[in-house]
């Protein structure tokens, strides 16, 4: 009977181990955050919706009533390591402060690369009604030709000769020749320092997106006053945005 | 001593279920609420649907149930008029009875003949010209434009959220009362998608159920021959886009796959229809503006313009038909009438 009392106990120890073995992970690597923050500008300068006035390189005057776009799919990677972000689907909107900034939990490891996708991968366009950034209440989905709207600018300019001088483009197209989808890689050793993530702490990439950018080649207000459908103005437009971004700043904590 | 040992026994079994139980909690979901699964059936002999809309989607009573209260609903359209059902008739298999144009908010007309809704699931590309690449994102499109139901999703939701039943139904299908609008898609999805008509008399007579009469066969051989091609057994549609030589209406300039593609060789081209139910889907084409099965015969004998380049090369002759050859024609296309599915009480406003 002694060794009963004694082997009891010893099996519930064993039992309390054993029955949750599924849950312990093997010890796990030690993680930090990456926090990125989108600054969005013109040529240098904050972007002012409504009341800034801005010239784009025809020399044309323009102001900005809504300026948003897609981030998705977005990881820090170096040769051999990668940290995706999970469900990675950011609406940046100058209109909304919170929509500039996201974080995402990596390994803490040492990256030398940012990399997102402007607009929405095509799977999403094509796998039914979505939640989050990705709601059709963002007014970013046509409802008319099933897809997102990637990047969304709309405003004034005098050179428009639309009803109230409206400028709008809406830049989307995930498929076969009107693919507007942009991979976007940027090289982090931007302060000669890398992305630098420790446990439990968050590092920070800071990016700029220039407006001014979109109208490179010379898009002019005057011509090409608006693109509200998939097609070759989308892709000349959506060229062009996809040099819009850069990174200004990392902080390493 | 037994009493002890019985002691310490029941203590260790008490202790292990306990363990045991400890570690079950926390690999279950909190979502547990009860629904009752619906399984989707592909009628015999059927082909499988080229994608499976209900893989993200798991098919419930409850979901059905929801989404058939909200087809009914005025509540989705900004005046409380139009419901979808009312361009989507059940009688007329879904489409709208005996319109060319649809209806829709302030007196407006719909630019498009509203089409019957069935056998969805087998449908990759939706409306005239396949713009919708979903079904779950179909109804932002009725719901949003103006000469249809002209309001907002977020004014859908607001109402939705208010309502007395509304909140209780979604939590039902859900787990939540919750209300956002991926639920409110997906749950109509359910709905639509799960309308399949399957049991006309041609069905009847795939299955050795019926017979046709000698002029519905003569219709069937005739119809294998010059209609298959394009309206494919057993959905009669191929879900290909195709010009099948009408002219552009100068009033619309609806130049259909064109819209959604850019390409000008998909200019003039609309999906194929499926023929299914056709004798309550008049009147036809993307414009509605054939009224009878006798003027389409007669479109694709003798009236067909054979000028526009992207007329499909199968009908660059016509397809030459003689009195005997419609009637037959018209008999076989009745026996494609199903009113199991159009008298179906799953499909009726709740
Ligand atoms: C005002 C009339 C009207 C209302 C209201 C309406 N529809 Fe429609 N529906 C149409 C028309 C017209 C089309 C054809 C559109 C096209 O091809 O461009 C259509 C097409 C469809 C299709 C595609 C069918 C196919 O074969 O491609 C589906 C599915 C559908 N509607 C579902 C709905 C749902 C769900 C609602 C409610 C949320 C709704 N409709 C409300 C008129 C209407
Ligand atoms: C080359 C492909 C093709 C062939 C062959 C063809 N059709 Fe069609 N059919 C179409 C297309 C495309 C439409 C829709 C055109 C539109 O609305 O612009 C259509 C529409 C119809 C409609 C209208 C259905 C509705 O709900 O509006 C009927 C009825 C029809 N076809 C019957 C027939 C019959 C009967 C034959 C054989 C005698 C036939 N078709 C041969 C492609 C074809």
């Amino acid at each position: 009977m002694k060794v009963l009392k004694i082997i009891l106990p010893l099996l519930v120890t064993l039992l309390a181990f054993v029955s949750c073995e599924q849950n312990a992970d093997a010890p796990a690597p030690l993680q930090g955050t990456v926090k990125v923050t989108f600054s969005n500008k013109v040529k240098g300068t904050n972007l002012v919706l409504n009341t800034g006035s801005y010239i784009n390189n025809t020399g044309e005057t323009y102001s900005v009533k809504k300026f948003k776009y897609y981030i998705s799919n977005v990881s820090v990677t170096n040769i051999d390591k990668a940290a995706t972000e999970v469900e990675s689907y950011h609406l940046i909107d100058q209109s909304n402060a919170a929509s500039l900034s996201f974080s995402f939990t990596a390994n803490a490891e040492t990256y030398s690369h940012l990399n997102f996708i402007i607009g929405v991968d095509s799977l999403r366009n094509v796998s039914g009604a979505q939640t989050g950034a990705l709601d059709p209440l963002n007014d970013m989905f046509w409802t008319w030709n099933s897809g997102y709207i990637m990047a969304k600018l709309e405003g004034t300019s005098p050179a428009s000769a639309q009803v109230n001088n409206k400028i709008e483009y809406h830049i989307g197209g995930f498929s076969g020749p009107n693919n507007v989808l942009k991979k976007i890689n940027i090289t982090l050793p931007i302060t000669a320092q890398m992305l630098n993530i420790r446990a439990n702490k968050t590092s920070e990439i800071f990016i700029d997106a220039d407006v001014d950018k979109w109208f490179s080649n010379n898009i002019s207000f005057a011509t090409e006053p608006v693109c509200t459908t998939p097609g070759a103005l989308a892709k000349k437009i959506a060229d062009n945005y996809m040099n819009m971004f850069t990174v200004t700043n990392v902080v390493n904590n | 001593m037994k009493l002890k040992i019985t002691i310490y026994l029941f203590a260790f079994v008490l202790l292990s279920i306990v363990l045991l139980e400890a570690c079950k909690k926390s690999d279950a979901t909190d979502n547990t609420s009860k629904t009752t699964p619906l399984t989707f059936t592909i009628p015999a002999g059927w082909p499988q649907p080229a994608t499976n809309i209900f893989a993200s989607n798991p098919l419930t009573e409850e979901g059905f149930q929801l989404g058939r209260k909200l087809f009914y609903d005025g509540k989705l359209s900004k005046d409380g008029n139009f419901p979808c059902a009312s361009c989507h008739q059940q009688f007329a298999a879904f489409a709208t009875f005996d319109h060319d144009f649809s209806h829709g908010f302030n007196n407006a007309f719909t630019t498009r003949n509203a089409p019957g809704l069935f056998n969805l699931a087998w449908m990759p590309l939706l409306h005239w010209d396949g713009g919708i690449n979903h079904i779950e994102v179909q109804p932002l499109a009725p719901i949003a434009a103006p000469n249809e139901m002209a309001e907002t999703i977020e004014n859908v939701l607001a109402k939705l959220r208010t309502d007395s039943n509304y909140p209780n139904l979604f939590k039902a299908a859900y787990g939540s009362t919750e209300i956002n609008s991926q639920k409110m898609l997906k749950a109509l999805a359910q709905f639509m998608g799960t309308m399949v008509s399957s049991n006309s008399k041609y069905d009847k007579v795939q299955r050795g159920e019926a017979t046709f009469t000698t002029a519905e066969q003569s219709g069937y051989t005739f119809f294998k021959s010059k209609c298959e091609a394009c309206h494919k057994e057993p959905l009669f549609t191929d879900n290909s886009f195709r010009n099948n030589g009408l002219a552009v209406n100068s009033f619309l300039n609806d130049f259909g796959r064109k819209r959604i593609t850019n390409l000008s060789s998909d200019s003039l081209k609309f999906k194929v229809p499926s023929l299914r139910n056709v004798e309550l889907t008049f009147p036809y084409m993307h414009d509605g503006r054939l009224y009878s099965m006798r003027d389409v015969l007669d479109h694709y004998s003798t009236n067909l313009i054979t000028t526009q380049p992207t007329l499909d090369p199968l009908l660059v002759s016509r397809i030459p038909m003689t009195t005997t050859d419609k009637n037959n024609m018209v008999a076989f296309l009745r026996t494609l009438t199903d009113t199991v599915f159009t008298k179906n009480p799953r499909f009726k406003q709740p």
